[in-house]
């Protein structure tokens, strides 16, 4: 009879198995890797962004320094695109001064927790 | 929530709790994610050299899985286990290294040598532990999975279940089937 036989022992057995040990500076290398890592100063995200705002910036003044009166060109075609928006209206601006305040009022109220919420938090 | 973090108990009291520390190290308190990684590193080492087979690549991965773990950590849900957590990340950055080296191969490689057998361990093949351990080497990779996910985490079948992403019939089914195995194998 094999002393495996047994469901108790073998499973003893298995419980009893020594752990395999990490290597020597394994805890220190992923100390390593995680809380002391440095911070980018610059992300990935951010570069590309920088990038592209710079080349579209770059863009711009080429396109205004050789197109003959483009400063004059641009001006006016950004009041006539604001004037067709309606964004020069007093009263559209009034109106949108409206919505804002009144979105601001509404973000500063606080509300009751439910009851179904509460239980949530208390069981975390 | 907010609650927990902050309440800052001195950490040179003993933390039992790894949710605490977990909440300490959100709270910027880098000495406890090093007691979370001392609590654990055994057991993720060891389950990725169970899984690889490789002691190198197991180093990487468990590396791997407390990095992972680390940049994730703010999503980590209150009332889970840590160990289950830690367990499923590890578990699967071992699968994708198997995957790529099916990959890499074209067809399944067989088993690399256990990096722990060296002269003393040979010296030491009839011992029980021994055995077991050869025995459980030679099982195929989703009893062996269960198998060393039921020693790090004894009799919690939910816990292998959702670290292995298997049904709890099924990580039973498994356990059973590899410790049938493992009589067959050392009654030989």
């Amino acid at each position: 009879m094999n002393r495996f036989d047994d469901d108790d022992d073998l499973d003893r057995a298995i419980a009893a198995l020594p752990l395999a040990e990490p290597p020597a500076g394994f805890h220190a290398r992923v100390m390593a890797a995680t809380v002391y890592r440095a911070e980018p100063l610059v992300r990935n995200w951010e570069v590309w962004l920088i990038g592209t705002l710079v080349a579209l910036a770059a863009w711009l003044c080429w396109l205004v320094a050789a197109t003959p009166h483009a400063a004059e060109q641009l001006t006016y075609f950004t009041t006539q695109a604001l004037e067709r928006s309606g964004l020069t209206s007093d009263s559209t601006l009034l109106w949108l001064a409206v919505g804002a305040s009144a979105a601001w009022w509404i973000s500063q109220l606080s509300f009751p927790t439910s009851s179904a919420s509460r239980v949530r938090i208390e069981a975390r | 929530m907010g609650l927990a973090l902050a309440v800052e108990p001195p950490l040179a009291a003993p933390v039992d709790d790894d949710q605490a520390l977990i909440s300490a190290t959100l709270a910027g308190r880098t000495e406890a994610f090093g007691e979370l990684v001392t609590r654990y590193q055994r057991a993720v080492y060891h389950l990725a050299v169970r899984t690889l087979h490789d002691a190198t690549e197991a180093e990487d991965a468990a590396q791997e899985a407390f990095l992972k773990a680390y940049r994730a950590l703010a999503t980590f849900r209150p009332g889970a286990k840590f160990s289950t957590w830690i367990f499923t990340i590890c578990y699967r950055a071992c699968c994708d290294r198997l995957a790529k080296r099916k990959r890499l191969s074209h067809d399944e490689l067989p088993d690399r040598a256990d990096p722990s057998a060296g002269p003393a361990a040979l010296a030491e093949r009839n011992d029980d532990a021994r055995r077991l351990h050869a025995a459980i080497d030679e099982l195929p990779e989703k009893y062996r999975a269960v198998i060393t996910l039921y020693h790090l985490q004894g009799k919690q079948y939910e816990e292998i279940a959702t670290v292995l992403n298997l049904p709890l019939g099924t990580v039973k089914t498994h356990l059973f089937r590899a410790k049938e195995q493992l009589r067959k194998a050392l009654s030989t």
